[in-house]
């Protein structure tokens, strides 16, 4: 009785303990989970969180990823329509959808990853394929706001217009991706470019245009301060002459009114009795132009010496 | 707090069979300590704790020491909300600090990007974010630090591929990091991250090593030009005010000049009047008067004087007074 209590405890303990270990399992946030018995899915997959039931050792529990999925691609070389070789380096955003069609489908993520790659860098290549460049970089058909300090008309490309551009060509593959991936029990959420850059010797070519074109502007900005340069001095010289020529003319003018006047003014004066006038004026000039160097001859009949003369015959 | 315990437990409890006493009782105390330890855990100051009870999202606790159920019953994670993180793209910190070091080597698959006019432009930026909501952080995407770098790259290259190279070089600078944060941010939402983008920090911008001299080309050409106009304006202002004072200063001296004239002659006009209306009250005598007066101011200045007679015809001069006479 003893021995048999002994054992049903065992028994008892070891099965509690089996049902515990394989039977009770607990669901995080994180997962979702199907059951199969012996390969064959057993009922719906669990997606909620919680302690979850199922026969043990028969069924097995297969633990699938309920969040979002990263997937990076590769870097892959893709010519663009208008035959520019590019690398193109996308990422893309997924999830299990329905886990039971994933296991069947798939079994497990790694298998999915690779199914993705296939899938998705078939539709990069093939957007790639059939765009320009352009389309590929510009996302809209913004205006670019300009430098002012730069002149416009030496840059070469502006912003070409774009008829789709990189967010509807995302698009684009996101749908394509989504419609290929659909029965695989995959949804993938989103699908963009992380990079895209030329190749090496397409970047080769476009940093040399990079440098034709500044060579280009700095060569327009040398020529252009060498042009207001002239320029500012050519206006030097011409408001030097305009400044002295006009000062000369006004003084001209000043000294033509002022002789004028002067004039005027003699001649009234003088008018009275031009006789006199030249007398005196006759005078003056004698006082002021006769000085130490002069030799004076003066006759005895002149007036000054009238009385001397006088004098001296009578 | 995996669950390696339950193993152990497992084992203990087989060979606890063979010797039940002693060992149910060191079973005990170690199924005492494993629950013990596996109730209590620390959250730290920056950080918040998720707890999952039986797996399904429970509470949300704050920085100290805190209970939870034993074992896996209750699980917990332990997500930094509180810190500001930060992604660096196309550089390294390598030493954050006073002098903070950065990794020497370049990036430059990440900071070199395709322009919207088809150019090559090299951009380093970081980004600070924050997890705003913890639950969405833990449950909702998986690997988010990758993902999360994916979306910025992407978000940035979008908006410098919308962008001539000169918007992103110079311009548009400012302009670049406010449609960036927008951007991402909006890509964060949709992908449910449970991230706030704090800021998009753009850091060097540059173009590419190899086009680097010929930029710097244009800002030389640039000052260049900036020089020689300087120049011809500092020879403008040389000379054209000095020229504007001289001719302020000869036509003032043609007013000079003027004024100088004209009071002269009014001068001269009054005294002649003057002289005139005395003149004709006796015109032969002031005559006469001014005649000799005149001889009488000019005869002591003149040095030789030679006087001639009617009755002496041309002949030698009788008499000469000066200093030359006197010498002789």
């Amino acid at each position: 009785m003893k021995q048999m209590g002994w054992l049903t405890i065992v028994i008892l303990g070891v099965a509690a303990l089996i049902v515990i270990w394989d039977g009770l399992f607990i669901v995080n946030e994180k997962q979702q989970v199907i059951i199969t018995r012996f390969g064959k899915p057993v009922g719906n997959p669990i997606t909620e969180p919680g302690v979850n039931f199922k026969v043990p050792l028969l069924h097995k529990a297969h633990f699938f990823e309920k969040r979002f999925l990263e997937w990076d691609g590769d870097r892959n070389q893709v010519p663009t329509k208008d035959k520019r070789f590019i690398w193109v380096d996308t990422y893309a955003r997924w999830r299990i959808e329905d886990p039971l069609l994933f296991y069947q489908r798939l079994t497990d993520e790694s298998r999915a990853q690779s199914r993705l790659d296939d899938i998705i860098d078939g539709a990069t290549r093939d957007a790639v394929a059939n765009h320009d460049l352009v389309e590929l970089v510009r996302s809209s058909n913004r205006e670019a706001a300009l430098d002012p300090s730069l002149p416009e008309a030496d840059l070469e490309e502006g912003l070409a217009q774009i008829e789709k551009g990189r967010s509807n060509i995302m698009q684009e593959i996101l749908l394509s991706a989504a419609s290929k991936s659909s029965n695989l029990g995959i949804e993938v959420i989103d699908v963009r470019f992380k990079r895209i850059d030329y190749n090496d010797d397409v970047r080769e070519n476009v940093y040399e245009r990079m440098i034709a074109e500044r060579t280009r502007i700095a060569q327009r900005f040398r020529s252009e301060g060498q042009g207001d340069s002239a320029r500012i001095r050519g206006e030097k010289e011409r408001d030097l002459k305009q400044i002295t020529s006009e000062a000369y003319r006004q003084a001209q003018e000043m000294v033509g009114k002022a002789d004028a006047e002067a004039a005027g003014i003699y001649a009234e004066a003088y008018n009275r009795d031009p006789e006199f006038y030249q007398f005196l004026k006759t005078m003056e000039t004698y006082s002021r132009a006769l000085d130490e160097d002069s030799l004076l001859i003066l006759s005895t009949e002149g007036e000054f010496m009238r009385f001397l003369q006088r004098a001296r015959g009578r | 707090m995996e669950p390696q315990d339950y193993i152990d437990l497992k084992k203990i409890k087989w060979e606890g069979h063979l010797d039940r006493r002693k060992i149910s009782i060191a079973v005990l105390a170690l199924l005492a300590i494993i629950i013990m330890f596996s109730s209590v855990f620390q959250v730290g100051t920056e950080s918040v704790g998720v707890v999952l009870r039986l797996g399904k999202y429970h509470r949300t606790l704050g920085p100290g020491l805190h209970l939870k159920w034993p074992l896996r019953l209750e699980t917990y994670d332990i997500v930094p909300a509180e810190r500001q993180l930060k992604e660096e793209f196309g550089f390294r910190t390598e030493e954050a600090g006073i002098r903070t070091r950065y990794a020497p080597q370049k990036y430059l698959t990440e900071s070199l990007m395709l322009t919207g006019d088809l150019n090559v432009a090299s951009v380093e930026w970081s980004v600070q974010y924050r997890i705003s909501d913890p639950f969405l952080y833990l449950f909702k995407v998986r690997n988010i630090g990758e993902t999360f770098r994916a979306m910025a790259e992407a978000v940035m290259r979008e908006i410098v591929g919308d962008r001539t190279v000169n918007e992103v070089l110079t311009v548009g600078r400012n302009e670049l990091s406010v449609a960036a944060q927008l951007k991402l941010q909006e890509l964060c939402d949709q992908y449910l991250t449970g991230i706030r983008v704090d800021q998009v920090i753009m850091q060097d911008i540059t173009p590419p090593d190899p086009v680097k001299p010929s930029f710097n080309e244009v800002n030389q050409a640039q000052q260049e030009k900036e020089k020689l106009i300087n120049e011809a304006r500092a020879d403008y202002n040389l000379a054209v005010p000095r020229a504007r004072g001289e001719a302020e200063q000869t036509i003032r001296r043609a007013e000079g000049y003027a004024i100088d004239r004209i009071n002269r002659a009014r001068g001269e006009a009054e005294r002649f009047k003057s002289v005139f209306t005395e003149y004709r009250r006796a015109p032969d005598v002031t005559r006469r008067r001014i005649y000799l007066e005149t001889l009488g101011e000019v005869l002591p200045k003149v040095g030789r004087k030679l006087f001639v007679d009617k009755e002496t015809g041309n002949l030698v001069p009788l008499l000469q007074l000066g200093k030359e006479g006197q010498n002789q």
